[in-house]
């Protein structure tokens, strides 16, 4: 599903995000990303998403190499991608229920896959009480459950998680991690970059440790350090 | 992808109405720009309507009698072809006299229905080689005797200042109306720019879950159209006020006769009104291209 080949990513600054990296993630699994701040973990995310191009080596997603990928075809790598963020990334101006439909909306999903997904997405992530409220009257790991939502209505092959439970405290994190795996048992690939040794420890999967932008560790059933 | 009318015109009038001052300040240097360019038009159409028979050099018309015989128009035409200080001639039959003057009064039918061919002249239009007042006043009196020759009749020296001022002001209003026309294009620029940055987060989400690059930038592109075309909208009649203004000014005023024929018709009116349109949305446009392309880094 997901396959780095030899991929290095250096910034402006010299600063090197990722130093040869090769990784293969099979479909249906879940792989935690785990170092300190500034080892590589969102450039990892980021360059999966296309939002950064690697200097050196091959990224294939879906068995297609995303380095060829022409400009225009990006949007529609990224509808087989849901992501998830710290922040939840929701828009303020919008119902819960909204937030989720303008992810379907603005990829041309029809009115009628519109009205039947998004009531079944907040059913699944059990918001569906709160689809009418505003995202500041939810608290936080309400929010990142409506993003979860957002993440997940289109079905995505692969979610990706850039410290979904960051802001989270440790109980409201264990529902997230829940839901997280829920969603990995649908057969989606689950990539999900965390500090949280609590909940690497617990749920013993894949782990690939990064460290000033190298591979340091690559275990399957693995503990955060 | 089918972009869906609604939605598109959803988000342009959220987007318009956040951002009254800035849409306020395009659609109103884009009017007054518009307004500029049609002005300018109009008069100068105006004005070579009221000396068409003047274009081109013509330094004076000689004027047959309508009933004159084809011996007497002939003799004349050898006499002008001959004369070594004539440079061009140019005969007007009847007819064409006729249409000329349909033309001219395009607006008034009751006075194209009093006019028929028959009645009107035929006429030489006469360039000299030596545009020195004197020469042609001689060559031109020379004519006024021959057989046939109703009236010799030479361009006013009124008539080259009319010209000469109405070039000058179209010149003028054009380069102003440019300088407007860029002001335009750039603070719809800037007002589209101002509308992306309000709505960044809206367009971070839509990259986020695969919205194509035109899916995110109609909107905006529709909504520079829209500056573009309200203040061509707003021109329109504006113009079109102010040339009826001019016109009837001028031909009320019995004391300036150059003016009498001072018209725009109104198919003139209607191609300038289309000619606005177009450069409206054209500056809609491309300034609102511009911003999409420059700062919506998808």
């Amino acid at each position: 599903m997901i396959k780095l080949e030899n991929v290095t990513k250096i910034y402006k600054n010299d600063v090197v995000a990722l130093r040869e990296a090769n990784a293969d993630i099979q479909k249906g699994e879940f792989v935690f990303l785990v170092g300190p701040s500034g080892s590589g973990k969102s450039t990892f995310i980021r360059l999966l998403n296309h939002e950064e191009q690697p200097d050196r080596g091959r990224i294939f997603v879906a068995g297609k190499d995303i380095g060829k990928l022409s400009h225009w075809k990006v949007p529609y790598l990224r509808r087989n991608i849901g992501c998830v963020f710290q922040d939840f990334k929701l828009l303020p101006n919008k119902t819960v229920a909204q937030n989720v439909a303008f992810a379907l909306e603005v990829i041309g999903r029809p009115k009628h896959v519109v009205r039947t997904q998004v009531p079944a997405i907040l059913e699944l992530v059990g918001l569906a009480h709160k689809a009418k409220n505003m995202p500041n009257e939810l608290s936080g790991g309400e929010q990142q459950r409506v993003s979860i939502a957002r993440a997940f209505v289109n079905r995505p092959l692969i979610l990706l998680a850039d410290e979904p439970t960051g802001n989270l405290d440790p109980s409201t994190s264990v529902g997230i991690m829940r839901l997280l795996d829920r969603i990995n048992r649908t057969g989606t690939t689950v990539v999900m970059c965390t500090h949280d040794a609590g909940i690497v420890d617990t749920m013993r999967r894949r782990v690939i440790e990064l460290d000033h932008g190298t591979i340091v560790r690559d275990q399957d059933r693995g503990v955060y350090g | 992808m089918a972009l869906k009318v609604d939605y598109v015109a959803r988000e342009v009038g959220s987007n318009l109405r956040r951002n009254v001052t800035l849409t306020l300040a395009s659609v109103i240097t884009v009017f007054v720009s518009l307004a500029l360019v049609g002005v300018a038009f109009l008069t100068r159409t105006g004005v070579q309507n009221a000396t068409q028979r003047w274009q081109g050099g013509v330094e004076f018309i000689v004027f047959m009698q309508p009933a004159a015989s084809e011996d007497q128009i002939s003799a004349v035409q050898e006499a002008l072809d001959e004369s070594p200080q004539v440079d061009s001639v140019d005969f007007i039959d009847q007819q064409e006299a006729y249409e000329e003057f349909t033309d001219l009064f395009a607006d008034s039918p009751e006075m194209i229905q009093s006019v028929t061919p028959e009645i009107l002249p035929p006429s030489f239009r006469v360039e000299p080689t030596d545009k020195d007042v004197d020469v042609i006043r001689a060559l031109g009196s020379e004519f006024e005797s021959k057989p046939g020759v109703k009236q010799v009749v030479f361009a006013a020296e009124a008539i080259r200042t009319l010209q000469d001022f109405s070039r000058l002001l179209s010149l003028g209003l054009f380069s102003g109306a440019l300088v407007l026309l860029g002001a335009a294009v750039l603070l719809i620029l800037n007002a589209i720019r101002m509308a992306m940055f309000a709505r960044r987060r809206e367009i971070e989400v839509m990259k986020l879950v695969g919205a194509t690059n035109w899916f995110i930038r109609v909107p905006f592109m529709v909504e520079g159209l829209v500056q573009g075309l309200v203040g061509a909208l707003l021109a329109i009649p504006a113009v079109i006020g102010i040339i009826n203004f001019i016109e009837s000014k001028l031909t009320d005023t019995e004391t300036i006769n150059l003016f009498q024929g001072f018209a725009v018709h109104s198919s003139e009116q209607f191609g300038v009104a289309i000619l606005l349109l177009v450069v409206g949305c054209l500056v809609g446009v491309i300034g609102s291209f511009v911003a999409v392309t420059r700062f919506l880094d998808v």
